[in-house]
């Protein structure tokens, strides 16, 4: 018996370890260092509706252990995904997540309407992308806004749904509740903080957007205690995510709660971080007796 | 983690170091820390690749922020991370071959320029090296060059005549580079660019890097970072 073998809203996982959105592509990226079929899952790059070529400037900084990304949501929308990206991804034999944003709740259920015609695993909403001027993260600021389009998506989706939060809304707790009246499956938190960083020599913020979002083991300590309250107090599967860069930090986030984690920044530093967070949970396993990693989720 | 054979200032705050054991087509990078992940720096820098031999690959690189000091600070027997190679590298063909390096982007022209007059040691080869206030490695180019004429201070777009012919490669800042693509497009001349951008991961994930191109957005680190000039929207 795989010790790692897991399920996600009824999917099930070989192991709890998912790519995160927005750091593995379409999943054939790092295809020149691992067989990608060997994670658990992978969550996409977050699509829009119509696709976006993302922010002008600079989209990367490095901070003191993290970075702050504005992307912005460059990706080739949802109907060239289904066409180019879909059949390739589909083929890698992990869990398929779609992350799916929007600008305005009609365009989270045109394109939550589209992916019912492919068959994913698990739809990833995203409410919590800091990076696009209208829509994104304001939708997982506010507690009504974020259960109106849950429940709507949800409503109309065929497919099980994880909501992606943002730790920049003002009481995540409160918000994961909204999201789980509202008909959420799961939850998966968190996405970026909005952080910045100034260009003292210019004067000027070093982002288009002034702000971006931070992540990498920076975030760690916060995200894991968001992780340990949401679990608490909601019923629904909770993925953890903020900053892992070891098998260390994984096993963390499922003893805080989490049924499973998603390694994001952690795979731009080292391509090979999933493959051993992978096997460094199989030897915990061994070591501690474990028949299964679920043992420990929740254990603090 | 590769095992530094040497890394030496060549230049100001200018670094050559040479890691074992590792293989790269010309044009192709790498991206180095200083130590394994955890620790400062989180990412890797991308860094080209100045030259190849049986013993490894050899990068030169700018010291220029906290990460490239700490690779500057290491020495022959340590050790440091090396991810790759990425990139697509530059292109070949039996003609003759004009390069033009600004400042740090000389980089990749050395082993472009080598393999070159390895391959087709017929045809002409010249270099057109720019440098702001001091020169480097000049005389490493003067060895793999038909010709190898230095700009200090002024213009290199002005020396190289970017005429119909030859490829022209050029490699260097943007100012450089957008002075080159205009002259050559003027002449009917046909240039390649290696880009220079900043990036995450280098395997053409994070999106960092992505540059506008008549075609759209592509990645400099994955489906570059060599495009033809007629392509890029510098």
């Amino acid at each position: 018996m795989n010790p790692l073998q897991t399920t996600l809203l009824g999917v099930n996982l070989k192991n709890p370890v998912i790519a995160a959105s927005g750091t593995f592509g379409f999943g054939a990226e790092y295809l020149q260092f691992f067989d990608p079929s060997m994670l658990g899952g992978i969550s996409s790059k977050g699509l829009t509706l119509n696709g976006s070529q993302g922010n002008e400037g600079v989209r990367i900084w490095e901070t003191p252990s993290g970075m702050l990304n504005s992307i912005g949501l460059e990706n080739p929308g949802v109907r060239r995904f289904i066409a180019e990206e879909y059949p390739k991804m589909r083929a890698i034999s992990a869990a398929m997540l779609v992350n799916l944003g929007g600008h305005s709740i009609e365009d989270y259920l045109e394109g939550a309407e589209l992916l019912n015609g492919v068959d994913l695993d698990i739809l990833e909403l995203n409410i919590s992308c800091p990076n696009v001027k209208s829509g994104g993260m304001a939708f997982g600021m506010d507690e009504d806004l974020a259960a109106e389009v849950v429940s709507r998506v949800k409503s109309l989706s065929r497919h099980p749904l994880l909501v992606k939060l943002t730790p920049n809304a003002p009481n995540i707790v409160s918000l994961a509740l909204a999201c789980e009246d509202a008909g959420a499956d799961g939850l998966s938190l968190v996405n970026t903080f909005l952080g910045m960083a100034i260009d003292i020599g210019q004067k000027k913020a070093v982002f288009r957007n002034v702000n971006a979002g931070l992540s990498g083991p920076a975030i760690l300590p916060i995200a894991l205690s968001m992780v340990h309250r949401v679990a608490k107090a909601v019923k629904i599967p909770v993925v953890g995510l903020g900053g892992i860069m070891t098998w260390r930090d994984a096993l963390s986030f499922l003893m805080a709660g989490a049924c499973a984690v998603q390694v994001g920044t952690a795979s731009f530093a080292d391509p090979l971080a999933m493959p051993q967070i992978i096997q460094g949970l199989r030897l915990y396993c061994q070591s501690e007796g474990l028949k299964n990693i679920a043992e420990i989720v929740g254990a603090v | 983690m590769a095992l530094i054979l040497s890394n030496e200032c060549v230049g100001e705050r200018v670094f050559l170091m040479k890691l074992q054991g590792l293989r790269a087509a010309p044009g192709q990078f790498y991206m180095l820390r200083p130590q394994e992940r955890l620790s400062a720096p989180l990412l890797g820098r991308p860094i080209s690749v100045f030259d190849a031999d049986e013993e490894g690959l050899s990068f030169l690189y700018h010291m220029v922020g906290q990460g490239t000091a700490l690779l500057a600070a290491k020495r022959a027997g340590e050790e440091v991370q090396a991810i790759g190679p990425f990139g697509n590298g530059f292109r070949f063909a039996d003609r003759d071959l004009s390069v033009i390096g600004g400042g740090i982007g000389i980089a990749p022209l050395y082993y472009l320029l080598k393999e070159w007059k390895r391959r087709f040691p017929a045809r002409k080869t010249e270099a057109f090296l720019g440098f702001s206030l001091e020169s480097f490695m000049v005389s490493a180019f003067e060895d793999v060059s038909g010709r190898c004429q230095v700009n200090i201070g002024g213009f290199v777009t002005e020396d190289a005549p970017l005429a119909p012919g030859p490829l022209h490669v050029a490699c260097g800042p943007l100012p450089m580079l957008r002075a080159a693509q205009k002259k050559a497009e003027g002449n009917g001349a046909e240039l390649d660019l290696s880009l220079e951008a900043r990036m995450a991961c280098g395997a053409g994930a994070c999106l960092g890097c992505s540059c506008a191109t008549v075609a759209g957005n592509r990645r400099v680190c994955k489906d570059g970072p060599v495009f033809s000039a007629r392509e890029v929207l510098l």
